[in-house]
C-alpha cells in the first residue's frame, strides 16, 4: 500500500469518477438537499461519516462471513441491513452523546439509509477487489467528492434564486442544466489518472 | 419486553424466508450461469486456436502476481501444443476488461477477443469494432506493442480510437501483459502440468 | 378507485419521474441507449410489483415499527432474484446495467409506493399500481433513453433514424448529456401542462 496508490484511489474517486457528476449516484440528496450551501455541507458531513463506517462494517461482513460460507449471492440484502442498522445507530449514539452534533446532522441520517451514493459505494469496493484500507480511503475519496459537488450546486442554486429563469425552467429543470454544465466540466479530469 | 421479543421474531421470520427464498433461487439459476460462461470461454478458446481440439488450463501458480492476467491455456492437438490463449482483465475508463489473446505455438498473435466490459457506450465500447480488435491479428511477439495516435508506422504499432485512447491504452495494456507471459513462461515450461481448481 | 384510474395515475397524473421525481439515479445513468433504458425498467416493474405484492400480502402481519426494515428485506429479495435471472437469461444486458441493477434496492420509488400504497391497500389494487407505477417508469426512461439515443447515436434501438451527414452528438449519452436531457424534458412538459392549464 504505497502513498501514490493512496492518491490514485482518491484523485479518482473525487475528481475523475465523481460519484455524482459521473457515476450517478446520490443524486437524490443532491437534487433535494442542495438549496442551501449550509444544509449541503451538513449532508455531505453525514455522508462521509457514515460512507467510511459502512465501508469498513461491509469489508468485514462480506470477507468474514458471506465468502467462507459461499453465500456472496447474499451480498444486496446483507450490506443494506448492515448500512439501515449502521445510520440507526450512528443516529442514536450522536443523539446520546452530542445534542449539538445532533442537531446539526441528525437531520439528514435517515436519508442517508436510500442514499445510493452508499450501497453503491461499498458494492464497487467488492467489485474493484480494494483491500480493507484501500476501501476506507475508497469512501472517503467517494464522500469528499460528494460533498464538493453538492456544495458547488448549492452555491450556484442560491445565486440562481436572483435572476430571472423562464417560468418552464424555474425549480428542477434549470438545477438539471446546471448539474450538466458542472458534470461537463468534471469530464475534463478524464484521463487524469 | 415481550414486544421486543415479537417484533424480533417476525423480523427474523421475514429475514429466514427471504434467506430460502434466494437459496433456492441462486440452485436454480447458477448452474445456468455457469454453464453459459463454460461453453463462451470454449468458443472463444476455438475461435482464438482453431487447431486445438483439446484445452489445458495452465498451473495457476505460475500466474500468481502477474498483473493484469486471469487464466492461461494451451491448446492441444495430439499430444502436441499448437497455441497458448491468456485471459486477461486490465482496467479500462470505468472497470475492467475482459479479454482472451490467442498466440500461435511460435509465438504470433493470432487474435484477441473483447468480453464483458464497462467502457462509455459510444466511445469505449468501441473496442469491440473490428477496425480496432483487428490490428491485434498476426502480432510478432519479440516487441511489445504501442499505442499511437494517427498513422501507423512500425509493425508493433496500433492506432488507438480516437476520443477513447484510455480505453485503447488498456486493451494494449493487457494485450502486453499476455504477451509478457508468453516469452516468461508459456513458452518455457514443460506442458501438462497440473492446475488447481 | 377503478383499476383503469389506477393505471392511468402511474403513468400520467403521478407519473414517478417527470411528476414525484423518484429514483433518479438509474434515470440518468443507464438511459445512454432506449434499449438499456427499457431493460432497466423492466427489472424495476418487476421487483415493484414483487415487492406490493409481497408486502400488501403481508400488511395485516408486519407490525408498523419495524415495518421499514421488513419491506427493505422484500424489496432487497425481490432485487437479487431478479438481479440472477438477468444474470442468466440475459448477460449482455446485465452488463450494460452493472451496479445499478442491486441498487433497485435503494431505488426510493419502490419504498414509496410500499409505504403509501400497498402497506394500505388490497392485494389485487397494490399489483394494479405496481403496474401502473411500473409501466410509468418504464415509459419515462424509454423516452430520455430514447431522446439521447437519437442525439448521441443517431439511433433509436438501434435503428438508425437519421441521415447520413447528421453529426451525432457524443455528450448526449455522456453523464452531461442525461442531466441536460432530463432538464429540457421537464421543462417542456412543464410548458405543456401550463399551456393545457391555460385552454382550459
Amino acid at each position: 500500500m504505497s502513498a501514490s496508490s493512496i492518491f490514485i484511489i482518491l484523485v479518482s474517486s473525487i475528481l475523475v469518477n465523481n460519484f455524482v457528476l459521473s457515476r450517478f449516484l446520490g443524486i437524490c440528496p443532491f437534487l433535494g438537499v442542495s438549496k442551501q450551501v449550509e444544509t449541503a455541507f451538513g449532508m455531505g458531513m453525514a455522508v462521509t461519516f457514515v460512507m467510511a463506517l459502512a465501508s469498513l462494517m461491509t469489508y468485514m461482513v462480506h470477507h468474514f462471513i458471506l465468502v467462507p460460507r459461499e453465500l456472496e449471492y447474499l451480498q444486496t440484502i446483507a450490506f443494506i441491513l448492515v448500512i439501515a442498522s449502521l445510520v440507526q445507530l450512528v443516529e442514536m449514539i450522536i443523539q446520546k452523546s452530542s445534542p449539538t452534533l445532533y442537531q446539526s446532522l441528525g437531520v439528514y441520517l435517515p436519508l442517508i439509509t436510500t442514499n445510493c451514493a452508499v450501497l453503491g459505494l461499498t458494492i464497487l469496493n467488492i467489485q474493484m477487489e480494494l483491500s480493507m484500507i484501500e476501501a476506507v480511503i475508497h469512501a472517503i475519496g467517494a464522500a469528499v467528492g460528494f460533498s464538493l459537488a453538492i456544495v458547488l450546486f448549492a452555491a450556484i442554486r442560491e445565486k440562481l434564486e436572483y435572476y430571472n429563469v423562464p417560468e418552464p425552467f424555474k425549480g428542477f429543470p434549470i438545477a438539471l442544466i446546471i448539474a450538466s454544465f458542472m458534470s461537463l466540466a468534471f469530464l475534463g479530469f478524464t484521463g487524469l489518472v | 419486553m415481550r414486544e421486543v421479543i415479537k417484533l424480533g421474531f417476525i423480523l427474523l421470520l421475514i429475514t429466514s424466508v427471504a434467506a430460502v427464498v434466494l437459496g433456492v433461487t441462486n440452485d436454480a439459476t447458477g448452474p445456468i450461469i455457469e454453464q453459459r460462461e463454460q461453453e463462451e470461454k470454449e468458443r472463444a478458446l476455438k475461435t482464438l486456436i482453431p487447431d486445438a481440439s483439446e484445452f489445458i488450463a495452465v498451473d495457476c501458480s505460475l500466474l500468481i502476481d502477474k498483473e493484469d492476467i486471469v487464466e492461461a491455456y494451451e491448446g492441444i492437438k495430439d499430444g502436441v501444443v499448437v497455441g497458448y490463449a491468456v485471459k486477461v482483465n486490465p482496467s479500462g475508463y470505468s472497470g475492467d476488461i475482459n479479454i482472451i489473446v490467442g498466440f500461435a505455438s511460435e509465438g504470433k498473435t493470432t487474435g484477441i477477443i473483447i468480453g464483458t466490459h464497462t467502457e462509455t457506450p459510444g466511445l469505449g465500447s468501441r473496442i469491440k469494432e473490428d477496425a480496432f480488435v483487428q490490428q491485434f491479428t498476426d502480432k510478432k511477439t519479440e516487441d511489445m506493442l504501442v499505442s499511437v495516435k494517427g498513422i501507423v508506422g512500425q509493425d508493433n504499432e496500433i492506432q488507438a480510437i480516437s476520443g477513447a485512447t484510455v480505453s485503447s491504452d488498456a486493451v494494449i495494456d493487457g494485450v502486453n501483459a499476455a504477451i509478457l507471459l508468453l516469452s516468461e513462461i508459456l513458452m518455457n515450461h514443460s506442458s501438462g502440468c497440473s492446475c488447481c481448481g | 378507485m377503478k383499476f383503469k384510474e389506477l393505471i392511468r395515475k402511474g403513468i400520467v397524473t403521478e407519473n414517478p419521474v417527470f411528476i414525484q421525481l423518484l429514483g433518479m439515479c438509474p434515470v440518468l445513468a443507464v438511459t445512454n441507449t432506449a434499449e438499456n433504458a427499457l431493460g432497466m425498467g423492466a427489472a424495476t416493474t418487476a421487483v415493484l410489483l414483487g415487492s406490493n405484492f409481497v408486502i400488501s400480502l403481508l400488511r395485516k402481519f408486519i407490525p408498523s415499527k419495524i415495518r421499514i426494515p421488513a419491506f427493505v428485506v422484500v424489496i432487497a429479495t425481490f432485487v437479487t432474484m431478479v438481479g440472477m435471472v438477468m444474470k442468466a437469461y440475459f448477460p449482455a444486458l446485465d452488463a450494460a446495467l452493472g451496479l445499478f441493477i442491486p441498487l433497485i434496492v435503494v431505488n426510493c420509488l419502490i419504498l414509496a409506493r410500499a409505504e403509501a400504497f400497498a402497506s394500505k391497500n388490497s392485494v389485487a389494487k397494490s399489483i394494479v399500481d405496481g403496474i401502473g407505477m411500473g409501466i410509468g417508469f418504464t415509459v419515462a426512461l424509454v423516452i430520455l433513453g430514447a431522446v439521447r439515443e437519437l442525439l448521441g447515436f443517431g439511433s433509436i434501438f438501434g435503428a438508425v433514424m437519421t441521415w447520413s451527414s447528421f453529426e451525432p452528438a457524443m455528450v448526449m449519452i455522456l453523464p452531461p448529456g442525461a442531466f441536460l436531457a432530463l432538464g429540457m424534458l421537464l421543462a417542456l412538459y412543464n410548458k405543456i401542462a401550463s399551456m393545457n392549464l391555460k385552454k382550459q
